[in-house]
């Protein structure tokens, strides 16, 4: 289930788990569409060299992190915000990485703050931005 | 310059004309709609994020198996497109879990267009959203921001997309 690995005893400069993909195409299939993200007309089409994943399936992996970071925390009170900086190809091998920037005291716990990115296969940060999830007092 | 890569923006689709920068207007409500999460689709969200957990699988403290929080990502979204023919790409993601959803609950969500920019020539708008219970307690919250087009402005709007931004409503 859901248990927090982080401890409200947690330090700036603390790692968070860290979450890898290896993406293919298949994943971002759905029934016959052809979209940006699994045809390469369509993608053309709009200025792409290639079809990109889905953004917020690439996003899933700070999600997943922020959940084992978090636990409960994370679903009740969590925080995020993103910035895509750049298209991930539907290929792309991903890692969400992360680490504390801060705490605060809030009634129902600590509240830690996180940076929080995903970075390809060429070490490129693909999105990048903080979020936050709250931490029993222990 | 992308090999093969268009390079003029696409100003047509299945569903007809683009929407253009000056179209969209600081404002306007996307609408509104009812939105109640079943557990097919929990658990497609669960694999298409390969995001599994007791939670969302089995039972929660809150009562019921819950959705990953991802999964508000799709309401907003259509709610654009029933306003605005977009496809473009996702740019920013904010997102506040204030509580999570329960299977079988029914959300009432609210979307609306809050700001649009031009920045690096390419046109981005805003739009947030609140979701809240049949109690009218706000369960999330969330702002995009999206950019109309890959290519920049003052890049002609004359080709023909293949992928349309209005999608059938479904996770």
């Amino acid at each position: 289930m859901a248990v927090a690995v982080l401890k409200s005893s947690v330090a700036v400069g603390d790692v968070l788990p860290e979450i890898a993909r290896q993406f293919r195409l298949e994943d971002f299939k759905r029934k016959d569409e052809q979209t940006i993200h699994t045809d390469m007309a369509a993608a053309q089409r709009e200025g792409l060299a290639a079809p990109v994943a889905i953004g917020p399936q690439v996003a899933s992996l700070i999600f997943r992190q922020l959940r084992e970071a978090f636990g409960p925390g994370w679903l009740e009170g969590g925080t995020c915000s993103i910035t895509f900086r750049r298209p991930v190809l539907v290929t792309d091998f991903c890692v969400a990485r992360g680490k504390v920037t801060g705490t605060s005291s809030e009634a129902k716990g600590v509240r830690v703050a996180c940076d929080v990115w995903i970075e390809n296969q060429r070490g490129e940060k693909v999105i990048v931005g903080s979020a936050s999830g709250i931490l029993p007092q222990t | 310059m992308i090999e093969g890569a268009s390079k003029t923006r696409v100003e047509v689709d299945a569903q007809g004309k683009r929407a253009t920068y000056d179209e969209v207007v600081v404002g306007t409500v996307l609408g509104e709609m009812d939105w109640v999460v079943t557990e097919d689709m929990v658990e497609l969200q669960c694999r298409l994020d390969l995001d599994y957990d007791e939670f969302y699988s089995l039972n929660s403290p809150w009562g019921a198996r819950i959705a990953p929080p991802q999964i508000t990502y799709r309401p907003p979204r259509w709610l654009l497109s029933r306003t605005y023919n977009v496809r473009g790409l996702f740019y920013k993601w904010q997102m506040e879990n204030v509580r999570p959803i329960r299977i079988d609950e029914q959300l009432h969500v609210i979307c609306r267009i809050t700001d649009k920019y031009v920045k690096n020539d390419r046109e981005y708008i805003v739009y947030s959203a609140e979701a809240t219970d049949t109690k009218g307690e706000v369960v999330f919250r969330t702002e995009r921001v999206h950019v109309l087009d890959v290519l920049e402005r003052t890049a002609p709007r004359a080709g023909e997309g293949i992928d349309t931004g209005i999608k059938a409503e479904r996770i």
